[in-house]
């Protein structure tokens, strides 16, 4: 459903990701745990284009979002001479790849060969794409900062997007449009018990109600799949609870899960599978089981060590 | 002259000339007739430039950055001067009346300070708030009218209320030029009467009146805004 090729992400000269690729299935509950700093969220934040990926390719069901990384496939740079060269300058794999990439410096050398490549994927990501903002409305994020609209009342939060989104599509009666949203942000408000806060505004409300606001505003949005960014890491710690019990709810009901999260009793409980980053790498990926029980890479051991 | 004297001057100035002979209605009139075109026209082409400057055209951006410098950078005297003789030049309309090169002078320049003043509004606006709109999937046009502008317009009342203020003070400079607001008023009763100080201590009445019935009353305004959100 959701698919990261080969991302790599650069802020300047500090590399936060280095070749990530993952997959995430209809109905699974990810978690990405990891160390400060390790690129966790900046992954998460790659998957919707909140962040642009230097290189790499982002799918959502099919339909690519990124445009068509000319060097997706690490093989066909490893196969290079160029590479050859650059590792026996004493330049590491990876750092190779990076160059070459950066660089463009395959396409110097095989420039008969690039051009050819370049329309076919061009031809491949026209055939393929889907608007960035299309993409994204159907993978809706959390924030740690909750980030509802501060000018606008709980229920105009909720509503805004999936209105807006038919005005996009040329909705033919938005006033029936408008009160289905309404109707269905109001049953969504009642499932977690706020209705009676619809037409207040955010900063009367706790850090929770915040959050468990924002989470079903993204669920109004009918998304395929929902990226969670450290949703309990600005909570007070009697907050904690409302918030996860709401995401387990989300999860059971086969909702498909992404979240980047320091709470490791929902990650083990509730995922699927969790991916461990650091370095900006997957150094490891599994069960719960698996990942808690019997971690393999020392520094996932070192990780958990001190975390649990 | 003793204090008293100067305060029966202030009173007989105050009677005879802006009661008497309407200078007071005048020079208010003109006053308030040029700030209000100022802050008018300098919001319009403040917000335009601001808009303007977040535009990745770089031309466009090198130009407005360096009109906002200079006219920060040089004396508002010196301004007025300039298009004081230069505008009716530009426009060839040599008899252009002062009044209006003023206006477009003062205007120019408080448009370079309300761009500012409005680029820092949209800057102040939480990161936060762009990235969920456009993490729901909302343009960066809907983004821009629906969410950031208007949390920008109420970060920017309060200072846009200073530069009205502010405004009203250096409409003084345009006396320079007779142009019959408040602050001309001297000039007139000063060649009837030869009085000095009392005269300047009866206009400092007017302005402080104004400005500070006006600050007042953008206080109230303000705290309205505050409890609607």
């Amino acid at each position: 459903m959701l698919e990261v090729n080969n991302i790599y992400k650069n802020f300047g000269s500090l590399k936060v990701l280095r070749g990530v690729t993952t997959h995430v299935d209809k109905g699974e509950v990810i978690s990405i745990i990891g160390v400060s700093g390790s690129g966790k969220s900046t992954l998460l934040r790659c998957m919707n284009l909140l962040e642009q990926p230097t290189f790499g390719e982002v799918w959502i069901e099919g339909k690519l979002m990124t445009p068509v990384d000319p060097y997706l496939h690490r093989e066909v740079i490893e196969a290079s001479n160029t590479f050859a060269k650059l590792t026996a300058s004493g330049m590491s794999t990876d750092d190779a790849v990076h160059k070459i990439k950066e660089e463009d410096l395959l396409k110097e050398k095989h420039s008969r060969e690039g051009a050819a490549y370049k329309k076919l994927m061009k031809e491949l990501y026209e055939k393929n794409h889907i608007d960035v903002n299309e993409g994204r409305r159907k993978m809706s994020m959390v924030f740690q900062q909750f980030n509802l609209f501060n000018n606008k009342s709980v229920l105009d939060n909720i509503t805004l997007a999936p209105i807006e989104t038919a005005k996009y599509h040329h909705a033919k009666n938005m006033k029936e449009v408008k009160e289905e949203v309404t109707e269905r942000a109001m049953t969504l408000l009642k499932r977690i018990g706020l209705e009676e806060k619809a037409n207040v505004y955010p900063s009367t409300l706790s850090g929770g109600q915040k959050q468990r606001i924002a989470i079903i505003r993204s669920l109004a949005m009918n998304p395929d799949v929902m990226l969670f960014d450290e949703p309990t890491s600005a909570l007070d710690p009697e907050m904690i609870g409302e918030v996860l019990d709401l995401m387990k709810e989300l999860a059971d009901s086969g909702m498909t899960m992404v979240v980047v999260t320091h709470e490791m009793g929902f990650a083990r409980e509730v995922s699927d599978r969790v991916l461990f980053v650091d370095e900006g790498y997957i150094k490891e990926e599994g069960t719960p089981e698996q990942i808690f029980r019997d971690p393999k890479n020392p520094r996932l051991k070192d990780f958990l060590s001190k975390i649990l | 002259m003793t204090l008293t004297e100067i305060l029966q001057n202030m009173w007989d100035i105050f009677i005879k000339y802006y009661i008497g002979a309407g200078l007071l209605w005048s020079g208010i009139g003109y006053t308030l007739l040029l700030s209000a075109i100022t802050v008018l026209a300098g919001t319009v082409l403040g917000s335009l430039m601001a808009l303007g400057k977040r535009t990745r055209f770089k031309p466009l951006v090198f130009v407005i950055t360096a009109f906002v410098e200079v006219l920060r950078g040089t004396p508002m005297l010196l301004q007025l001067y300039v298009a004081y003789f230069i505008i009716p030049m530009l426009l060839k309309m040599p008899g252009l009346s002062p009044f209006t090169s003023v206006a477009i002078a003062m205007s120019l320049n408080s448009a370079a300070y309300v761009s500012e003043i409005i680029r820092s509004g949209i800057e102040a606006v939480d990161k936060g708030q762009t990235e969920a709109a456009r993490a729901l999937g909302l343009t960066g046009k809907t983004t821009m009218l629906k969410i950031i502008l208007p949390q920008a317009v109420k970060n920017i009342l309060p200072a846009l209320g200073n530069e009205f203020i502010t405004v009203i003070k250096e409409t003084s400079l345009a006396s320079t030029f007779f142009v019959g607001d408040l602050m001309t008023t001297y000039k007139v009763i000063n060649g009837f009467t030869f009085q000095t100080v009392p005269v300047l201590f009866d206009m400092a009445i007017f302005y402080f009146l104004l400005t500070f019935s006006l600050s007042k009353l953008l206080g109230v305004f303000e705290r309205r805004m505050k409890k609607r959100a």
